[in-house]
Formats: C-alpha cells, structure tokens, sequence
C-alpha cells in the first residue's frame, strides 16, 4: 500500500504539531520518521492511523482518498510505544483479539485462529509463552508480542511508534535486525517513529528527518547522511562541532569529530590546539581540544587503533588539528538549529584561519 | 569479634523498647477500636436477642418492618445500577478525553461528599416539595416525589452518587487510553472495546466502588429522613423504621432492625477485604 500525504496540518491548541506536511511513501518501502521529541514524528504516525484527526490536508493510500476513513477501515497495524498489550488476556489471546472481534460473517472458525496465533508466534520467536500473562513476559518480547498481534489483522501498513525506545541496547541490536528481517520477508509498507538517528540510519530505506512539526529532508540514509540539506539535518544525524563567527556575518561552521585530523607535527592548514580530555569508549577515542587561536572547545574522534598507532597524547598536550570537511551553510536556516545541544560548543573561528 | 558482640548488644537494647512501643501502639489502636466499634457491634446484637430469638424474628418479620426492608431494597436496586452506569460513564469521560471543565466535573462530583446529607435531602424539598420551585408542576400533574418513594430514591442516588466514580478515576487515569486505541486498530467496535478491554480492566475498582455505594444506599439516614415523611408501611426505610421503633421505646424491635444493617456492614467488609485480596493478586 503506497501512502500520499498532501498538505497534512495538525495542531494541539496553539501549538502546530504538524506543520504542511508532503510525504510520499511507495508501496513496501521502510520509512524512518526520524526527529527530537517534539518534532510531530509521532503525531503524523498517528495521523496515518486515524488515531488523530487533522485539521488541513489530505491522507490517501494507493491515490484513495483515506482523510476520513475510520481507524478500522484503514486497516493499518499499529505497534505502540508502550505496547499496549492487554494485561488480562494471555498472549494467545492478545494476538487473537483481532481475530476474534471481527463480526460473525467474517470471523474465522476457532481453529483457524490457533493456526493463524501459532504461525504468528513462530515468526516471532515465542511459541512457548502463548499461555503466559504480558506482565510475565520481558520487555523485548512484549514487543514483539505487540508486533505479532497487529500482524494478526493482515495489515497493508505498519505502523511503529518508538518500537525500541524502552528497551535496553543489546536487545535493541537484536530487534533492529529481527524487525528489518520481518519487513524484508512480509514486504508489508513499514513506517516508524524514532529519534535515534542510528536506529533510523540502520534499519531505513528511506529516512525523513523531521522538526517542529516540519519534514527538514527526505532521502536514502546515505543522502541525509553524506548531503545534509542543512545544518538542522546535519547536526541531528551525528556528533558535531560548531563554530560561530560572531564578527561578521552570523555564519555558522561545522565539522563532524571523525574528520578532525591530530598531529603532533603541522602538517598543511593546521591549528594549534591543546588537549583537555581523553574519553576511551570501547572502539573510539574521543579527545577534546581548545584551540589555541580562539579558545574555542572542540572534539576529535579516531578509532582505537589510530589512537594506539599515533605517538601517546595526554592532557595538556599541544597538537595540530586539521580540519578536514568543514561545511558552512546559510544564515536563514540558523534559527533552526534548536535540537537540544547535541554537542554544547559554540563559538568564534574566524573564517579566514579555516 | 568485640566490635561485633557490641553491635549485637547495641541492636538488642534498640530492639527492646521498639518492640515495647510497637505493641503499645498496636493495643491503643486495638482497644480504641474494640471500645467504640465492636462493643456497640454487640451491644446491638445482644439488646436484639435478649427478649429471645422468637421476638427478634418476630419484629422482623412484622409488617412495617417488612415494608421497610422491601423499601430499602428497591432503592438499592435502583440506586447502584444508575449509579454505577453514570459512574462508569463519568469517569469514562473524565479520564479519556480532555475537554473545558474538567475540573468543575471532578469537584461536582465530590459535592455530595462535601454536604450534610440533611442539606442533600433538603434541596430536594426545595426542588419538587408543595412550596418548592418545580411543586406547582408536580401538583397539577399528580406527580409526588417529595414524601414519597421517588423523593428517597433520588436522595439516595445523590447521596451514593461519589463511590463509584471515585473509585474508578485514579484506576482508569493510571491506565490511560493506549489499551483502548490499540482494541480500535484491531478492528474492535466501541463495546468490543469496553467490554473486553475497558471492563475487564477496572472490574475490581468497580466492584469495589459498587459495594460501597450498596453499603450507603442501605444505611442512608440523613438525606432520607428529610425527604422521606416518616409514613410507616410507606415510606420507612431500614434506618427510618429503626428510629421510630426507638423513639417508641420499642428497643428490642429497633435494635434487631439495627442489627439487620449491622449485618449488612459486616458482609460489606467480608466483600470489600476479598475484592481487595483479588485486586492486589491481580
């Protein structure tokens, strides 16, 4: 099912969750929603779903006007960041619920749905736990409890709100590949919500990048990624330096850690820079540096083994830091540069030193 | 080991005046309830039965006091299900939408717990009594309520109005809507929904709820005393027969009506502890 969004507004009360939204989704794709809190990822999922009601624009699936079809007849399977489970049905039951509340014509016979029940909690992974109780289950497997049930409906979309949000990193690892899996097996249109910009990297076809209620870029995770369309989406897919030049005009410098370059002898366009921290977590080394010109706080990356093969550093050291793909965009997009302090440094370079 | 035989010591001589106040506590607490809840609890027993068993039956089963209890029954039957039915609704609506006056709707529904019962029954004097606002419209349309069934019944729904949504609203807030809307994605119409997720989910709470109201329907005094004109054999209710009888000096009659509602109390208990026992196991 391919989902066209026109002009799509929502607002709660003054505030715009949803802002004249396009969006164009073909048919099995896998679509990240991806944006900080606050951005209406969420509220466009639900939007989809029929679960909120919008005040301008247009929904359509395969070119079907669905602005006001009902939740039920969208057919759409819908994952809740919670999970929603119900806690006083078994897990047989929560992923028959679907099944079973269909009216009579269409209701399967009893058998089926355990056929069907069983065929979804293999796919799943979790025969065994059919008659257990959602509070007895761990949080890794109620999601995919939660999955199975709306995969029970036969839906044309499925749609995920934080799917992994709750869950603790090992698990996610696992779930990531496990979901990407089932997308590539079902071929179901998949869309979901996150706000973890390697999540959305990882397991996405497609990735829209989203603020105050706005769509920022659309695009495979290589283009948001490699072409940021401006320094929101930049700074938002990864960890970044910033620099401000407050003289002249209100341009701003960025540099992702990883193309920072350390050296102990100047090597081309370098700048002195002294270090003040070194953070060894697990594979990668993070140094952070003042630079000796402005005084402006920055951060380098390296692998673990370029660390080890450079002569040791330590705190206080003078090194020479070349920056290798500094990226400056326009003035107008500045004010939309509020995504929460990714990294907190801000402040002068002078242009010409660059 | 010296260090350790001290600490010991030390634990021991706490230990000892904390097991002294513990049990101090526990005796005053124990005794101020004996004193003033289970000895009147017998009092009413004994004074019931000690004309004989064949007296206390007699007095229950003559024909005002059967009439009272026929009353008081029939408000119960019609007090809880309205109660419950717009309980559930009220609590439905305060805890799953967000709507402009919430908060008026929540301190509304405490006003019955706030007032008299006296003043409760007293406004409905007010409201459909011979000088009341509505009287003039009931007269000429030969529509008592005041001093009648219908006057107790909306006195007693007023009154009990509180235990069911009270009990409902924080069970319902903590579990919020997603259950709901995951039962609508699911293709659940609206009493799919309520019936197989929302009731099944605060059954308990609502139980809970309904037996208390049941409790205070039964033993309503105040506000039925104002609206209910004292008519014997028509408009007593179990609380009204058993002051009549005592103010008739008629002691062993009263008490063994009084016992009647003594008795209903304590199976509220017994039912309010098992529901409770279900809840937590839940």
């Amino acid at each position: 099912m391919g989902i066209t969004i026109k002009d799509v507004s929502k607002a709660f009360g003054n505030f715009p969750a949803v802002n004249n939204v396009n969006l164009e989704i073909p048919t099995g794709d896998f679509v990240a929603l991806l944006g900080p809190s606050g951005s209406g990822k969420t509220t466009l999922l639900r939007l989809i779903a029929g679960l909120e009601g919008l005040d301008t624009g247009g929904i359509f699936f395969n070119d079907k006007d669905y602005t006001y079809k009902t939740i039920k007849e969208r057919n759409v399977g819908f994952v809740f960041q919670n999970y929603a489970l119900f806690k006083h049905m078994t897990i047989f039951d929560n992923i028959a619920f679907g099944l079973k509340v269909r009216p009579r014509k269409t209701r399967p016979s009893k058998k089926e749905i355990a056929d069907k029940v069983n065929e979804l909690l293999k796919l799943v992974q979790l025969e065994q736990l059919a008659n257990r109780y959602p509070s007895q289950l761990s949080g890794g497997q109620r999601q995919r409890i939660a999955l199975a049930r709306a995969l029970a409906v036969e839906p044309e979309v499925l749609l995920l709100d934080e799917p992994f949000g709750a869950l603790d990193a090992k698990v996610r690892q696992e779930l990531r590949h496990w979901l990407r899996e089932i997308h590539q097996r079902l071929n179901i249109t998949t869309i979901f919500v996150t706000h973890d910009q390697e999540e959305a990297l990882e397991m996405a076809d497609t990735v829209v990048v989203m603020n105050q209620g706005k769509i920022e870029q659309i695009g495979s995770p290589e283009e948001v990624y490699q072409k940021p369309a401006n320094a929101f989406v930049y700074s938002f897919l990864g960890r970044v330096n910033e620099f401000r030049d407050t003289e002249a005009s209100a341009a701003i410098s960025y540099i992702r850690p990883h193309e920072i370059v350390l050296r102990k002898i100047s090597q081309g366009n370098s700048i002195l820079s002294e270090v003040s921290h070194i953070h060894i977590i697990g594979s990668t080394v993070r140094v952070e540096l003042r630079r000796q010109d402005t005084g402006a706080l920055f951060e380098a990356e390296m692998s673990i083994e370029q660390y080890q093969n450079m002569t040791p550093i330590k705190r206080g050291d003078i090194l020479f830091a070349e920056f290798k793909n500094i990226i400056v965009f326009d003035h107008h997009l500045e004010n939309k540069l509020d995504h929460g302090g990714k990294i907190g440094i801000r402040n002068s370079l002078k242009s010409k030193l660059i | 080991m010296i260090v350790q035989e001290l600490r010991e010591k030390n634990v021991k001589a706490n230990a000892e005046p904390d097991l002294l106040k513990k049990w101090a506590l526990i005796t005053i607490a124990l005794g101020f309830l004996g004193l003033f809840i289970l000895v009147p609890l017998i009092a009413v027993f004994s004074e019931g039965l000690n004309k004989g068993i064949e007296l206390y039956f007699a007095s229950l089963t003559e024909r005002d006091a059967l009439s009272a209890i026929k009353l008081t029954l029939l408000t119960a039957a019609i007090t809880i299900p309205v109660n419950t039915i717009f309980g559930v609704l009220a609590a439905w609506s305060i805890t799953k939408f967000n709507f402009r006056g919430k908060n008026i709707l929540i301190t509304l529904i405490d006003i019955p717990f706030a007032v008299s019962p006296v003043i409760a029954g007293l406004v409905f004097v007010l409201l459909f009594g011979s000088r009341g606002v509505l009287g003039p419209f009931l007269e000429a349309n030969d529509i008592k309520i005041i001093f009648a069934v219908p006057g107790i019944i909306l006195a007693t729904i007023f009154v009990t109005f509180p235990f069911v949504v009270r009990e409902l609203l924080p069970i319902m807030e903590e579990q919020g809507t997603e259950e709901e809307q995951a039962a609508i994605t699911l293709g659940a119409s609206g009493w799919q929904m309520f019936f197989r997720v929302t009731l099944p989910n605060i059954k308990w709470g609502l139980l809970y709820g309904v037996i208390l109201c049941n409790a205070r329907a039964m033993g309503e005094f105040g506000a039925v005393s104002v609206v209910s004109g004292h008519i014997r054999g028509l408009t007593n209710t179990i609380p009204l027969h058993v002051e009549i009888l005592y103010n008739e000096y008629n002691f062993t009659a009263a008490f063994a009506a009084a016992s009647l509602l003594a008795l209903l109390a304590i199976l509220t208990l017994i039912l309010k502890s098992v529901v409770e026992w279900k809840t937590k196991k839940h």
